[in-house]
This record gives C-alpha cells, structure tokens and sequence, in this order.
C-alpha cells in the first residue's frame, strides 16, 4: 500500500510540474482543447487514484475542479481569468497535499471549502485566494522527464532513484578516485614491473571515465529552474496589475543538480524584485514611452567553466539617488564618501543588508531583506552576483556561478610545509618574480607589481595566511595574478606552484568556512587534506582595495571621516598642456566621451551622459573623437570637465602653500620639486551652477506645454522624451498653471505672454533658412538642451 | 537503547559523557594539518580513509581565549570521536576513553556551581564507575562561535 501511495504521491506531483508550464498558454487561449483536455484528465486521474487509496479530500478538491472543467468543455462555461485563477488554487492544493502526505504533514482542511467555492462563483466575482507557497520537501526525481500531455506519453525507459543514493554513489566515486591516487603513489614509491603498471593504467582510466558518467547524471537541465517561472510570473503580473511577457533561453544548458537546488530561491526572489519593484504599471509605462507590456528575460548560458544567468526587466531600473540616501540615512555611509563614490557602487548598495529602494513594502518581495540574502546564498556556492542599470530603461542581475562543485581544475602551491588550492579560474596568469616583465615597487608599506604596465596591488599568501615564511625555500617566488569576483585582479605572491591537478572539492565544515578565506577541500594524492583559496576571500582578509580609481570602499573606510593631514588629488594634464591637480573627492570617475556627445547651446556646452545632459567645462569651439573627461560630483550635481590626459593620483597637504582663489585656480600646491595649480571645485560648480539661473532649479520639473496637440510628432516622439527626461508635458490650450515653454512647429508659431517659445522644424540647419530661433527636431542635444536652459518659473 | 548508552571520556582532566548515538566511532588520528586564521579550537583537518575530518579541540573551545597560553602540541596519533553533524565529518580530541556502556541511572540534573566557562555546554551529569561525568552534546562544538574568529 505505501508503495502505491508513494507512486501516486510522485506521479501526481510530476504531472503538476507539467502542467504548471501549460497553464499560462491555456489562460492565454483558454479555447485551447488540447490544453484543456490535459488539465480534466489530471483532475480525474487523481479523482480515480483517491477514491481507491482512500483519500477523500483529494478526491472532493479534484471532483470540484473536474466538474467546472467538464461544464466548460461543454461549452457550458467560459474558461474567464477567474475560473483558470480558481482552478489554479485547486492544483497546487493538491500539490501541497500530495507533499504533506509524504511527509506526513497536514494542511488544515477548512480551507478546502472556500477554493471550492471559488470554483462555483459566479463568472467575475471572485478574489484572488493568494496561496503562500509550500516549502521545499519535493521529492527529487532523477533522469525522469515529466512529458507534458497531450496523449500523456512516458519517456520510454527513465527510472526515478532516490537522491541518496545518487550522493553514496558519487561518494563511492570519490574514494575509488582517492585510493586510485593512494596507489598510484605508491607504487611511484617502491617501483613496479611494467605489466602491474599497464594493469593499473587501465584501472584509472575506467575509473576516471566512470568518474565522468557520475558526474553527469548530478547534471540536470536549466528547463527545471525554469519550470515553475512562467507560472509564478502569471501569477505575480496578476496579482500587481502589471503585464509581463516572459522569455526563457537557455533551457538546455546543464547544470549540477546541486546548484539548480542552490539557485532556485534566488531566482525567484530576482524575478520577484523585477516584477514588484523593476517593471512598472501599464500606465506609467505608456506615460514613460514603452510598450504597455514589460518584458523579463531570462537567459542561461555556459561560459568557460561557469554558468551564467541573466535575469533583465525593461523596468525603471534603480534609482541611485535613493539607494544612496537610504544608506546614509541608515548611517552606513557618509555623505562625503557617497559624494566620491561611482555609479557601479552605488548601484552595488542594493547588496547592502537592509537597503531596499521599494517606496512601499509589497507583500511580493516585501521588505529590505532581500538582495543580500540573494548575495549570501550565491556566494555559498562560490557564485558571483551582479547587477547593472540604466535609470529609466531596466536592471539585468547576472548570476556566475561554477558549473559543478565537485571537480574543479586547480593549481596547488606550496607555502612552507603547507600545500593549498587555487581554482584554475581564477588565475589569470603565472610569472616568477624575477621576471623582466614584472617590476615590483614598495611605498609606504604597500605592494605593487607592475605588469606589462598595469599596477596590481601585490599580497604575499603566507602573510596573509598569518603563516611563516618557508625557509628550506630558495630562488624566485611565484606570482600568480588572480580574478577575484569582488573586483580589480591582484597579485598573489607564494612559494612555488606545485602543479595543476584536477580536484574532487567537497565543502568545508561551517567552523572553517566561517575564517572567510577557504571555499572547500580536497584530499589529493599525498592523502594530507588540503584547502582550496578564496580568490575574493584573501582579497578581503588583506583588506585590499579593489575597486575602481583604487579608492578604499567598505564599512572600515567608512567610518574614518576625520580631517586628514594630507588630501588624495589627481594629478592631470589640462587642456591648455600644464599640470593640474584635482581633489580626488569631487572625482566621481573618469570617462571618454564622444565628441558628438557634446552640444553647445548659448555659448553652454553640455554633454550628453546616460541619457542626461550634464554641464560641460573645458570645452573648444569644436570638438572631434574621443575627449577624456572627469565627471564632477557635488553631492547633488554633476559635472563634466574635459582634459587632456590624466597622469597620476597623488597624496598632497590639505592646506594649499599659496592661495589665489582666482577663477577656477584655488591655490598652490608644493609637489615634489614643481608647484602646481589646484582647481577649486567650488568655482567650477558655481561656474554652471550660474547656467541655471534664475534658481530654484531642480525643485520642479520643466513644465512643457504641446502645442499642436494633433502632430503626431509631438505627441508621440517628442513628448514621451521629455517626460523620460524628467520634464512634465501638457497639450493644448494653456490651463491654469502657466508653462515654462511652449512647444511648436515652425509654422504655428505662437506668442504667449512671459513664456519662451521653442520652435521646431522639420529640416536639417544645412537646408534651412537661417533662423536661429528655431531648431531641427531631431538634433536631441540641442533641443534637450535648450528646455535643460529653461528655468521653471515658481508656479 | 541506545538512549541511555554513553562514551565515557576525558578532556583536561575532566570526566564528561557523550550519547552513544551521537558517535560514529573513536580513532586515532594521522596528520593533522592546519587551517590557517581558523580560532584555536579548530586544530585542522585531518584524513580518515578518504573522509576529512574538521579537528575539533573541545578543552580550547571551553577555556577559549582565556585558556591555557597555548593550546598543548597535537601528539601524533591523538584520540578522537568521530561524527558526523550535519553533514560535515569531525573529529573531536578526547585525552582518553573510559569506557561506553550503559549508565542505569540515566542523565542526572546538574547539581552544585559549575564553572561558568562550562555552562554552555553542559546539559547534565551521568554516573559512571562511582564519579559523576559531565553530559556534552559534540555539535555544541561544531557551531561557529562569536568573536571566536582569529581574523
């Protein structure tokens, strides 16, 4: 009896992770007879099977959705949203039974009346019964392939295993792979005839292939990730009042069982922020100028020895600004270091735990906890999880995680009686220290190698370890220039690479793993465990800084915020050839431009920046190639201010030798032998800030009025560009609020009193008569700057 | 009946008990090699047969920081009690080991002021051979400890 049940538990529950693909399309085209067929057959086989194991409430939930399915196949009834929504409810109903019977759990069952009442609601009346979902406890079936009806068709010739048995296997593998190793050492040792070895020969090569067959049936395909998305997308869209379509690529990439397990909570939780907080409401959608529809897509793809997952909304993507201010609000960071810090960290706050930029906690991914549990568990895997955003336009979260766990190419390198594991992946490079491609400097305590002219910071493994120095050990140190996932590659310096081995890692105990800097272990061939590095993990411990311009992010840094005796300025070469220095803290990065990205208006350069106009210093009458740029940051404004070339980051005293306060110079500053001029930031920002008047700027929007209200041009290309610009656009006549600009073709000019008018023709400057008071309307920069230059009156 | 089957052991000179079905087994150690930055209690890994043991130090976890200045050096071949707690292997370092039977009088409430560095640990007495040993649950000691971290 309790294998029958067990039969019926799986086949139940297979069937329903079938079905759960179907369900989309059938609601999509709830005509569908195929589809429909499926689902009452589902129904009434789990009616059938109940009524003979004696389960009755299996069999009244199934009885209830069976009639409501027959009506409909009769044309009786209409498979509305409601319906399908209701059927739904039931499904996985029977699901969480099917899963408690097997754990010999119990649902309450009173809840059973009101999903079948939901079944016989009149069409429309009905609320969505929100299911929180059952937890995990599924059984696991290995090498089965669910086939989705119709005609119910098994895969010929698949068996299901239970799950431990696939692991002792595995395991069993594993020590056929050791003790292979043990003999092989062995026999090195004490020297064997020929024939003994061309026996063993063999022996390891069967072995070694049976290692690969065993590695493959942990792999299972990315499809099984996929499998419950669709439905959880469907019912999410619903639930928020939002449409979504779904693409899904890459189902046929295979992964380790493990990590399909691993990442499906992730995924789901990613999925869950792209919906609730990425893509916006049909309306909002249609006011920013995109299809009422959103798009998520998820892709899979084996890269090298990784797996990478994309996951992208075409949403409002996320909002820096609020990121930042939750975080200094948070007090996890100061206003100053969020002023210095570039756009990829602020974004990278979201990883932060308790940030989140939702306006309102939601029920779907409710409240700030969220991405760096998401973080947490794809590091557990040795993964790497990153997010990139364009405001306005959507997030892509990339997910990189190996493609097993279990074996793993490495490099072993010895440290004193020590050996230890570098995954292969991580290393980009192998040179000795005495190598005429490597010169290593030392200042100020700090390491640097420089290789083939790129600085990297240099780490020394034993001292980071905390280990001695080997001293049997003469000759050049190996350096090894190592990819971490936490950002810039480093150097790490160790005694000798020993060799490259393929390593069967299994994971380290909590207690190790807890030291940071170990992601697993391995028992090669000399039978002394050994210990695999943490590329990112001894970055981290040597308390490197890895992030971009080679400022020092991270809580530590954060906290310091004392004046310092000297100040961190940039050293560059201005446009006029001399030398200049730049307060480092106003640098928010440094960028090539375009020259086509630079427009001048009035005598007003700006350069158009993500989508944004930024004011433009340094600029020359006329601009071609590529311009180097610094982007400027006040805390609230940016900047761009073009030079030529920059040479160097260096340390100079905060209190300038000789100061001018003249134009944009603040003073002078002894470096080295020479002095040199240091810009004020202040001239510059008051400089633009001059651009703008009359203030208040940036307390309101551009409030642009749309003349034509009939030009299709104006209405459906201009019109959603602004207001993506963040500027607010009317049509029409003048209402009760006056605008700050009016809209107009060149020929329907009009006057109104106290407001500028734009005009905009259809032609190109070449062809036009010359009318300066008008401009082309598709040269986008001058037209976006020109409202930019537009100061909103107080309304 | 495996519930009132205990390991009779001593770690610093101290008589304590283990439930039986905590154990898989009691070896002596080979090499242990080991896991730099680890806290002091974790003495390394070791190897048996082709599983590898999380060396646990039981005395230095209890006495932590305040301890002994240095742990005593790992003779060659120590005891251990092997586990297994979910699903990592450890071996636990034990002086010696008195016996496993049957203790008829079960666990015993703790009686009299224990040192607080024990307290943590300690879930009961068990009477064996006419002494009173005190009851330790190994996975207590295979849980990472606050501000135990070296790094």
């Amino acid at each position: 009896m309790d294998e029958i049940l067990g039969e019926f538990i799986a086949e139940t529950l297979e069937t329903l992770e079938a079905l759960s693909n179907e369900v989309v399309a059938w609601e999509a085209d709830p005509t569908d007879q195929s589809r429909l067929d499926a689902f009452f057959r589902f129904f009434h086989t789990v009616k059938g099977s109940c009524g003979f194991l004696n389960l009755p409430r299996f069999e009244r939930l199934a009885h209830g959705a069976e009639d409501v399915l027959a009506a409909v196949r009769r044309g009786e009834r209409i498979a509305d949203p409601a319906t399908v929504t209701a059927v739904l409810a039931i499904m996985d109903r029977i699901g969480a039974l099917a899963r408690d019977l097997g754990d010999e759990d119990e649902t309450v069952e009173a809840d059973d009346d009101a999903l079948l009442n939901a079944l016989s609601m009149p069409v429309g009346a009905i609320e969505t019964q929100h299911q929180p979902d059952v937890p995990g406890g599924e059984t696991e079936r290995s090498g089965s392939t669910g086939l989705a009806s119709p005609g119910r068709t098994r895969a010929p010739r698949t068996i299901r295993l239970p799950l431990a048995l696939i692991d002792k296997l595995m395991n069993g593998i594993s020590d056929m792979v050791l003790a292979r190793n043990d003999l092989a050492r062995k026999m090195r040792e004490r020297g064997v005839e020929p024939d003994v070895e061309g026996s063993f020969e063999r022996l390891s090569a069967n072995v070694a292939d049976l290692r690969d067959m065993i590695s493959k049936t942990r792999m299972q395909r990315v499809d099984r990730l996929y499998a419950s998305v669709p439905r959880m997308v469907r019912d999410l869209a619903r639930d928020l009042g939002k449409t979504v379509s779904l693409d899904l690529d890459g189902g046929d990439v295979e992964m380790d069982r493990e990590m399909i397990e691993m990442i499906g909570d992730p995924l789901t939780h990613i999925v869950r922020n792209a919906l609730d907080h990425g893509i916006e409401f049909p309306a909002d959608r249609i006011a920013a100028g995109k299809a009422e529809t959103g798009r998520l897509s998820i892709v899979a793809r084996q890269s090298g020895n990784q797996i990478v997952i994309e996951v992208s909304d075409d949403g409002r993507g996320i909002d820096r600004a609020a990121l930042v201010d939750r975080a200094v609000a948070a007090g996890i960071l100061s206003t100053a270091n969020a002023a210095v810090m570039s756009d990829s960290e602020k974004v990278a706050l979201i990883f932060h735990p308790g940030l989140s930029t939702a306006a309102q906690i939601t029920q779907i991914s409710g409240r700030g906890v969220g991405m760096d549990v998401v973080r947490a568990n794809i590091e557990q895997i040795g993964g790497v999880i990153d997010i990139a955003s364009t405001p306005g336009q959507g997030a892509t979260v990339t997910m990189r995680v190996p493609l097993t766990l279990t074996i793993i190419p490495g490099l072993i390198t010895r440290c004193g009686p020590l050996s230890f594991a570098m995954p292969r992946g991580n290393v980009m490079e192998l040179l000795h220290e005495n190598s005429a491609m490597v010169s290593i400097e030392e200042i100020g305590g700090a390491r640097i190698a420089t290789i083939r002219g790129i600085r990297h910071s240099v780490i020394e493994l034993e001292d980071t370890l905390g280990l001695e120095r080997g001293r049997g050990h003469c000759g050049p140190r190996t350096l090894m220039v190592i990819r971490s996932a936490a950002g810039q590659p480093y150097v790490l310096g160790v005694e000798a690479v020993d060799s490259s081995e393929e390593l069967v890692i299994r994971p380290v105990s909590p207690v190790v793993a807890a030291v940071g800097v170990f992601v697993g272990m391995t028992l090669p061939d000399n039978g002394q465990p050994m210990l695999l590095l943490d590329a990112a993990g001894l970055a981290r411990v040597a308390r490197l800084p890895l992030l971009e311009n080679e400022r020092k992010t991270g809580v530590p840094e954060l906290e310091a915020d004392q004046p310092a005796e000297s100040v961190q300025a940039l050293l560059y070469r201005d446009r006029d050839g001399a030398r200049r220095l730049m307060p480092l803290a106003v640098v928010d990065r440094i960028e090539g431009i375009d020259a086509m990205r630079i427009a001048m208006s009035n005598g007003r350069a700006f350069a158009r920046i993500e989508e944004r106009l930024l004011p433009a210093l340094n600029i020359r009458n006329v601009e071609t190639g590529n311009l180097q740029a610094l982007r400027l940051h006040d805390g609230r404004d940016q900047l761009c201010f073009v030079i030529e070339e920059v040479i160097d980051i260096i340390d100079v005293p905060a209190r300038l030798d000789v100061s001018i306060a003249a134009g944009r110079i603040a003073g002078l500053v002894m470096v080295g032998e020479t002095q040199m001029e240091m810009i004020d930031p202040f001239a510059l920002f008051a400089e633009v800030a001059a651009w703008q008047t009359p203030t208040p700027k940036r307390s309101g929007a551009i409030r642009c009025l749309i003349a034509d209200v009939d030009d299709p041009w104006m209405r459906n290309i201009l019109a959603p560009l602004l207001v993506q610009a963040g500027h607010e656009v009317s049509f029409g006549p003048i209402g009760d609020v006056a605008p700050d600009v009016v809209l107009c073709g060149e020929d329907r000019q009009l006057a109104v009193e106290g407001v500028p008018v734009l005009a905009l023709r259809d032609v190109p400057e070449a062809l036009a008569d010359v009318r300066a008071s008008s401009i082309y309307r598709y040269d986008r920069e001058t037209l976006m700057a020109a409202i930019s230059g537009i100061a909103p009156r107080a309304a | 009946m495996t519930e009132s089957l205990f390991l009779f052991a001593c770690i610093g000179g101290t008589p304590i008990a283990v439930r039986a079905d905590e154990i898989e087994a009691v070896v002596r150690l080979g090499d242990v090699v080991p896991v730099p930055l680890a806290p002091r209690h974790v003495r390394g890994l070791a190897a048996l047969r082709s599983r590898v043991l999380t060396v646990i130090d039981m005395e230095a976890r209890i006495f932590g920081a305040e301890g002994k200045p240095h742990p005593r050096l790992l003779a060659p071949l120590s005891l251990a009690i092997v586990a297994a707690i979910a699903t990592h292997s450890y071996g636990f370092l034990i002086d010696s080991v008195e016996d496993i039977c049957q203790a008829s009088d079960g666990v015993q409430p703790l009686r009299g002021r224990i040192d607080p560095v024990w307290a943590p640990f300690v879930s009961g007495l068990v009477d064996y051979g006419g002494r009173s040993h005190l009851l330790l649950t190994l996975s207590d000691f295979a849980t990472v400890s606050e501000g135990a971290l070296a790094a």
